[in-house]
């Protein structure tokens, strides 16, 4: 018998391409809300809450009761970096360029899960060569509750697995794409596999810890 | 009387907001948030940009103001991809090449440039392109065409058809600039600032952290 799908909510930004990059699966249910004037979704009975990059982050603040709320009850967030408003609780997105990209080297740091086991997190730094294809600022913790899966060169946190500072879940990623597919960030086939790996890991690992609400 | 303003249209992404805050443009450009946009913004500004992942169905609800603003003989300017909701063009997607200038840096994807246009000319090629995001299948009969690419489509294009100037473009230098992995950005992004309204930035593109985390 299959597992229950993750029933998932995609907040959309009307942005060319954004679409695409989630697929559904037999693991997966993809709903998508678009940011409106009126913006207010219902976040009730979806397993997880899913803000991409190229997110509206002045919506989302707007909605970070419900959002918090959501997550007191049990809910799972992933954002995929870029909150530069306020509404993530306990932790801060800063974007950053004091340190060149070509120096920027992706490190597992504390894996729980063994989620490293999912990805190679080495094929995140490059893209035909390049490094710093997936990089863009860092995690600030307000209060440290959750763990550091990814850190960069300088120790700064790029990717945070939280379980405690909130009754839900939250997967926060400085650096982005995380999804499916890459549309137009990469066409480097590891780098892009190294992208959607890490995406299906996150997503299991949701799996994992939660058990499905919305049945 | 006040300083020259451009307007940025904003849907909320990081990379517009970056941006808009860096130390460089913070006093030349205000964002102008879409879904709360009112007329009365316009007044206030002399120019506006349109950037790369902009929202473009919340754009065409408002798409009057837009043509009013041109209509007084101002500026607008349109960045990465486009919709015909608003714009009298058709936009259609291709692939991005981020990377020629890696595998076959002789044969960049856009073969031709008008440089005497005032943000192109003095530039660069390397300056003057780094990629785009789709391409222009269709313009107005009233456009001049700025750039194209290897195929023959359109890439860069201008009318001054609507009264002001409007310049369309699938390049994307304000929302590369705001993610900073570009290093020579400043060079578009400098000239079109003063080609939009006669400011030329000057200091360092600097983030400054307490943008970061706010409430709004």
């Amino acid at each position: 018998m299959s597992p229950t799908p993750i029933r998932a909510l995609v907040i959309s930004n009307g942005i060319e391409g954004l679409d695409s990059l989630y697929q559904a699966t037999e693991k997966i249910q993809y709903d998508w809300v678009e940011v409106t004037p009126s913006f207010n979704p219902t976040l009730e009975g979806y397993d997880l809450l899913i803000v991409p990059n190229g997110s509206d982050h002045i919506a989302l603040y707007r909605i970070k009761d419900t959002i918090k709320a959501y997550l007191d009850a049990g809910g799972a967030l992933f954002c995929f970096d870029g909150w530069f408003t306020d509404w993530v609780p306990g932790y801060r997105w800063i974007m950053d360029n004091s340190q060149k990209s070509m120096d920027v080297r992706y490190k597992i740091k504390d894996d729980p899960y063994k989620l490293s086991q999912q990805f190679e997190v080495e094929d995140l730094n490059f893209s035909h060569g390049i490094s710093g294809w997936w990089a863009c600022g860092y995690i600030e913790p307000i209060s440290p509750l959750g763990h550091v899966l990814i850190e960069d060169t300088w120790g700064r946190p790029l990717v945070v697995i939280d379980e405690t500072t909130t009754a839900g879940l939250m997967v926060l990623t400085a650096s982005a794409p995380a999804a499916d597919l890459s549309y137009a960030t990469t066409d480097d086939g590891a780098a892009e596999k190294a992208m959607t790996d890490l995406y299906h890991a996150l997503l299991g690992l949701v799996s994992l810890v939660k058990q499905p609400t919305h049945v | 009387m006040s300083n020259p303003k451009i307007g940025l249209i904003f849907n909320g992404v990081w990379s517009q907001y970056a941006f808009a805050k860096a130390s460089k443009y913070r006093d030349i450009y205000t964002l102008l948030y879409i879904h709360d946009l009112e007329a009365s913004q316009l007044d206030e500004v002399d120019a506006l940009v349109v950037p790369f992942q902009s929202n473009h169905a919340a754009i065409a609800a408002h798409r009057d103001l837009f043509y009013d603003f041109l209509a007084k003989g101002k500026k607008i300017f349109v960045e990465g991809d486009g919709s015909a909701t608003w714009l009298d063009a058709r936009w259609e997607d291709r692939p991005v090449n981020n990377y020629w200038w890696v595998k076959d840096p002789k044969n960049p994807p856009v073969s031709v440039t008008d440089h005497s246009h005032p943000i192109y000319k003095g530039l660069q090629p390397r300056h003057a392109f780094w990629h785009y995001h789709g391409v222009y299948t269709q313009v107005p009969e009233h456009a001049q065409i700025i750039q194209k690419n290897v195929e023959g489509d359109v890439v860069t294009w201008q009318t001054h058809h609507f009264g002001g100037t409007f310049l369309v473009t699938t390049l994307d230098p304000i929302v590369e600039h705001g993610v900073q992995q570009i290093t020579h950005l400043d060079n578009y992004c400098d000239r079109l600032t003063e080609w939009l309204i006669g400011v030329k930035p000057e200091g360092k593109f600097e983030i400054i952290a307490s943008d970061y985390g706010i409430a709004v």
